[in-house]
This record gives C-alpha cells, structure tokens and sequence, in this order.
C-alpha cells in the first residue's frame, strides 16, 4: 500500500484544508485546490504542475485498474502526471494518467484510466471518455455523443480567474501548509 | 411507478375527419360544439413572429422580408446552439500617432457549447459588438431572382385565365410543400402571403389569392434557359488515395442547414441568423371559434383563451397493474379526476360487439355499473386540512379512494391473447354543463346551464402479461 500521506505543496499554490488529499501528491505553485476537490493517489503518486484550477467535487484519482485487486502481486505504481494551466471543472471524474497542458474537463465529465490528454483538449460536460488513445492536440469533445471536432486555438489560460481566487479564498478558507523549497535550518 | 402516470397510456378517440387517438393533455374542447378537437381538426393561424433568443418581436411582413429570420442573433453553424458575442483587448496603433499603440475592443462570434468560434472560418474580428457581421452572400442570387419573377408573372397569368372561367371547383391538388396546418397561405412561387380561413372540405387551390395590383403593366420577363455543360471539371488526381481528414467534414445536418452552399469543408461553415419561431392560435373548423390564443408578448407564457380538454372532460389515470394473466380476471386500479368546479355524473360502458372504434382492444373489461359521482374542484381545499368528509355513499368493492375531486376504482380486465400488450377500451359519458352557452332570453332571471351528456371513447394500454 503506497500510504506515505506525502503531500507536498509548492509555495505559491492555494490548497484549502476541506479538499481530500491522499497518497503521494505534489502540487506545483500557483495551483488552486477547492474545498470538497479530492485528489487520491492510490496506486501510485500524482504530479500536479503549475497553473491548474480543480474545483469542487472534482476527482483527480490513481486507482488500480478494475481487474487488479489491491493485494495481488507487486504491481509497479505509475505515476500520474498534470501538466499546466489545466482546469479540472466542478464534478468531474479524471482517471487518465498522463494530461498535458491547457485542457479543460468540463463538469461531471469522466475521462478514463487510458486516455492520454494532449495539449489544448476540452471534454465538454457529462461527456465520458473511456476508449484507449491519444487525444490529438486542440480536439473539442460535446454533445451527448460525445462528437468530436478540432478549434484552431488552444483554450486560453485561466490567469484572471486564478489570481481573483487566490486573492479571495485565503479570506474564507483555511489552507493547507505549504512545503517551502528550501528548508531553514532548524534552530537549536 | 411513474412510467404509468405517462399520459401515452391513456388515449382519448376525437371523430374529426380522421379518428385519432391522442392523449387527453393534448387535445382541445370546443365547448360550443361541444366536441373534443385534437390538432389535426383545427386550423392553426399564425399570431406573430419572435426570435427565441433575444425575445424580439416582429411583424409577419418584416419577417418575410428578412425570410423569417432574426437581425441580431446568430446560430453555430457546428452544433445549432446560439452564438455569443465575446471581446479581447487587441493593441491598435492609434490613428494620429502610428508608433504608440492603444488597447481597442475586438469583437468575436463564439459557441458555448462547441468552442466554435468565428475566426476558426476566418472571419475578421468586428470593432462594433452587433450588427458588424455579414452572412456570406449566394452568387446564384440574380440567377434566382430572376427566375423567380419569370415564375411568378406565369403564375399570374394563370390565375387570370382562371378567374376568366369562373371555375366553381378548386383544384383538389394541395401542394406538398404547405403544410395542412398552417393557413399562412404563401402562394405559388412567394408572391405574397394572404391569412385565409381554410374552410372545412374546400381544400385550398394552389394559385388563390394572388394579389395583383389592378392595371399594373406586366412586362414581359423572358428568361434564358438554363445551359448544359459537356464538359465537368475532372476530380483532382489524389481523390480516391488521399486520407480523409475526419474533423474537416462536414455533416450532413450541418450541411444542408446552408443549402445554399452546403459546404464539405468545415472551414467554410459560415454562421446563419437564427430562425425566427411563431406563436399561433388555433380555430375550430365547424364553428370558427378560437380554441387557444396566447398573449402577443413574446415572454408570457399565458393564453387569452385556453380551451383545453383537461379543464372540461374527466381524466382516467392507470394507478396500478397486477400480474396480467391470460384468460384470468384481474382487478386494474384507475383513478378519475373531475376538472371542473361542479358536480359531475360519470358513468362507464363496455364497448358493444362489432363497435367500430373499438379496434384496438386486446381484453375484455368489465366496468362498474353504478355511476361514478365525482366532487368539484374546490380550489380552497388544499389549504382546508379540516376537510369535512364528503356525504357520498361510495360501494366499497367498485371505489378504493375519494380524495377533494379524485377517486379511484376498480375495473376488472380478461387479457383474451396470449402474446402482447394488453389494450382495452370503453366508453365514458359525463354531464357537461356549458356555461359558454348564450343565454337565452327567458322570463327567468337566473339562467341555469342545463347539462348534455358527451361520450367519450377511452383506451388503456396495460402493457404487457405477467410471464
């Protein structure tokens, strides 16, 4: 069981303390977490870069693949990597273990375990996306049929909203401490 | 439990031209001929046009003029939603000074739903926020046109020579292209539109109504015909080996909502203005009073008149099923509601053998013989918790319930197939007491609506037999 409880937040990154946050987890600066965000790194540890906004009820886990129980043989743990300036919006479900840069999973979508998100992607909301492959980069999933087309421009960063929200929670929210890079020395 | 409440299961038969079978929620009652109308059996008239995302009222002949389609509002040519308008902060150089440059406002289209946005087609960021963007324009449109006036002076012509002959018949041919509903009548060829009572039996002809200024000169529009190429343009050389580039196609739907380019290429997808929608009133055909007028604004949601068959006739709701078993009798719980605010009288019949609308039945029913009497709608009575107990001497064994103006019964029902739904019929009759009635001049003061008896048709679908 990988239950080191590790979390380490970089300074800089806004991670309130009602947010679940378990396993091995790094979070990268300027991140946002939201309150009731869950973050579960079961089988393995997640890597969570820069920029990203996860908000409420969002669930970002690394769990065992359905046919592998917990107790068998020493499965290797794959890491689960975010890249930047992604947005995690409220309710949805993201299992996929490799997401670049600039996506956005809209509200209770589902991306699956073997889904790799490339740059610029947008699942719409309540689209799941189950099937084994690489999203090409700028694809726009939506609709109920989960229809697919591509934009000609990546969505754009989320800076205001991130800067509003990390001017605004610490005034409603307690927050979870941050790891600062360097540590002092202890002081005798 | 729910999926018996749906109104599906219980169909109501109208006798209008055709026999229909439709649920009670959506027919209407003329409650001076005293019959039920489904929409088939009225003519529908157009009241006004509005846009339905901007709420915009317009007049039908600015609506013919923009060809029923909003100024202001665009539809996504990639998945129908409506376009929002969305600005950046773009850097300009400034008029005066070339060298310093100023924030301005730039103006885009963009789907919230697909992420499509106007300049994925190339279209230019606007400066002003509406009324900045152009649909692309039809290079066939003087083609168009003139065959258009070409047709419509053939058309005139025609309806000259007719009207010379004074033809007592019309024409029973109806053109597919109207509708039967509407009587917005357009005629051949768009000359213009001209609101017409379609009268019961008296299809209309397809050339009536043209309206032609009296003396007007007709010149004499000749158009050439159109040319037969021999030769086409030869497919590009890669057509049949070149991989598709799934996400550049086009749709069909897509397509064809631009009929007049229908682009295969998603980068030629042009935003349309969006469609204008109507509100409509309906009439009933035998006594040409108004069945259902709603209000002019286009944000009410009210009616002026609202005469639909759930405010006058008894509705039959199926409460619960047992196991259905074939040649076995079952008891059905039913529910009646009585809509208006008096007394009604309901009683219940079997259909006779070879009863011609009984056509669908799959079982035999047995019905209470008593008459069901059914307490008004007391609209008070759901603030009352002191209700006192209705006086009405209910038979146990036929009546379950009585709640304010509901009650629940029992029918008894023999599937006679072994395979399939079970379906049954019978006949309800109720008094119906027309307080639309003109009052008659009397000696008496109080003119007391008297009550007809209306029949009604009923059919249940209990769905399929217990395996």
């Amino acid at each position: 069981m990988f239950d080191c409880s590790h979390v380490k937040i970089a300074a800089g990154a806004v991670v309130c303390v009602e947010s679940d946050i378990r396993g091995d987890v790094t979070i990268g600066a300027r991140t946002v977490v939201h309150p009731k965000a869950r973050i579960i790194a079961e089988a393995g540890p997640i890597v969570i870069g820069e920029g990203n906004l996860i908000e409420e009820q969002a669930l970002i886990i690394n769990s065992f693949p359905e046919n592998i129980l917990p107790d068998a043989e020493d499965i290797e743990p794959k890491t689960m990597s975010i890249g930047f300036n992604n947005v995690f919006e409220v309710g949805c479900v993201s299992q996929a273990l490799k997401i670049g840069d600039n996506n956005v999973i809209e509200s209770k979508a589902e991306v699956g375990r073997s889904v790799i998100l490339s740059s610029g992607c947008i699942v719409g909301a309540c689209c799941a996306v189950n099937t084994c492959e690489v999203i090409p980069e700028n694809t726009v999933i939506y609709g109920s049929e989960c229809l697919r087309r591509v934009q000609t421009e990546r969505p754009q960063p989320q800076t205001l909203q991130l800067d509003f929200l990390m001017k605004i929670l610490p005034n409603y929210h307690h927050l979870k401490k941050t790891v600062k890079a360097s540590s002092t020395p202890a002081r005798s | 439990m729910a999926t018996l409440l749906q109104p599906e299961k219980v169909l109501y038969l109208v006798r209008g031209e055709k026999k229909i079978r439709v649920p009670l929620s959506q027919l209407y009652f003329c409650r001076y001929c005293s019959e039920l109308r489904s929409l088939e059996c009225v003519s529908h008239e157009v009241d006004s046009h509005f846009c339905p995302s901007c709420l915009e009222n317009m007049p039908s002949a600015e609506a013919k003029l923009k060809k029923n389609r909003c100024a202001n509002c665009f539809d996504c040519p990639c998945c129908m939603h409506t376009l929002s308008t969305r600005a950046t902060n773009i850097p300009a150089p400034l008029p005066d000074d070339p060298t310093k440059t100023t924030m301005k406002k730039a103006y885009y289209l963009a789907c919230g739903f697909c992420r499509w946005t106007s300049r994925d087609v190339g279209m230019a960021d606007k400066s002003v926020a509406s009324g900045g963007w152009q649909e692309p324009e039809n290079p066939h449109t003087q083609r168009i046109n003139k065959l258009i006036e070409y047709y419509q002076q053939l058309a005139q012509r025609e309806k000259l020579e007719r009207d010379r002959k004074k033809l007592a018949r019309r024409r029973p041919f109806m053109p597919q292209a109207f509708s039967q509903h509407t009587i917005h009548v357009v005629e051949k060829y768009g000359l213009g539109t001209r609101l017409q009572r379609q009268r019961s039996g008296a299809p209309i002809s397809a050339l009536y109504g043209l309206s032609l200024k009296e003396g007007e000169d007709q010149k004499e529009i000749t158009i050439e015909p159109a040319q037969a190429l021999d030769e086409v343009e030869p497919l590009p050389e890669d057509y049949y080996t070149r991989p598709v580039n799934l996400p550049e196609v086009t749709t069909l739907r897509q397509r064809l909502l631009q009929p007049d380019f229908q682009p295969a290429g998603a980068s030629q997808l042009h935003p349309r203005h969006k469609h204008l929608l109507m509100k409509r009133s309906l009439r009933c055909r035998k006594c040409e009073h108004n069945l259902s007028k709603p209000e002019f604004n286009p944000t009410s949601i009210k009616f002026k008149i609202q005469l639909v068959a759930v405010s006058y006739i008894p509705e039959v709701r199926i409460m619960s099923i047992p196991n259905l078993r074939h040649m076995k009798e079952s008891q059905v719980l039913l529910t009646l509601t009585n809509p208006v605010e008096n007394i009604t009288h309901v009683s219940l019949y079997t259909c006779e053998e070879e009863d011609p609308d009984d056509i669908n039945s799959t079982a035999k029913v047995l019905v209470p013989s008593k008459e069901l009497v059914l307490a008004g709608k007391d609209a008070a009575a759901e603030y009352d918790e002191l209700a006192e107990p209705q006086g009405f001497q209910d038979d146990p064994d036929v009546v379950t319930f009585r709640k304010s103006n509901k009650i629940g019964f029992f029918i008894k029902v023999i599937p006679q197939r072994e395979e399939g739904d079970v379906t049954v019929a019978f006949k309800l009759r109720h008094d119906f007491r027309n307080l639309a009635a003109p009052i008659r001049n009397t000696e008496e003061v109080e003119a007391t609506s008297e009550a007809i008896w209306l029949t009604h048709h009923v059919e249940l679908s209990l769905g399929p037999l217990a395996t």
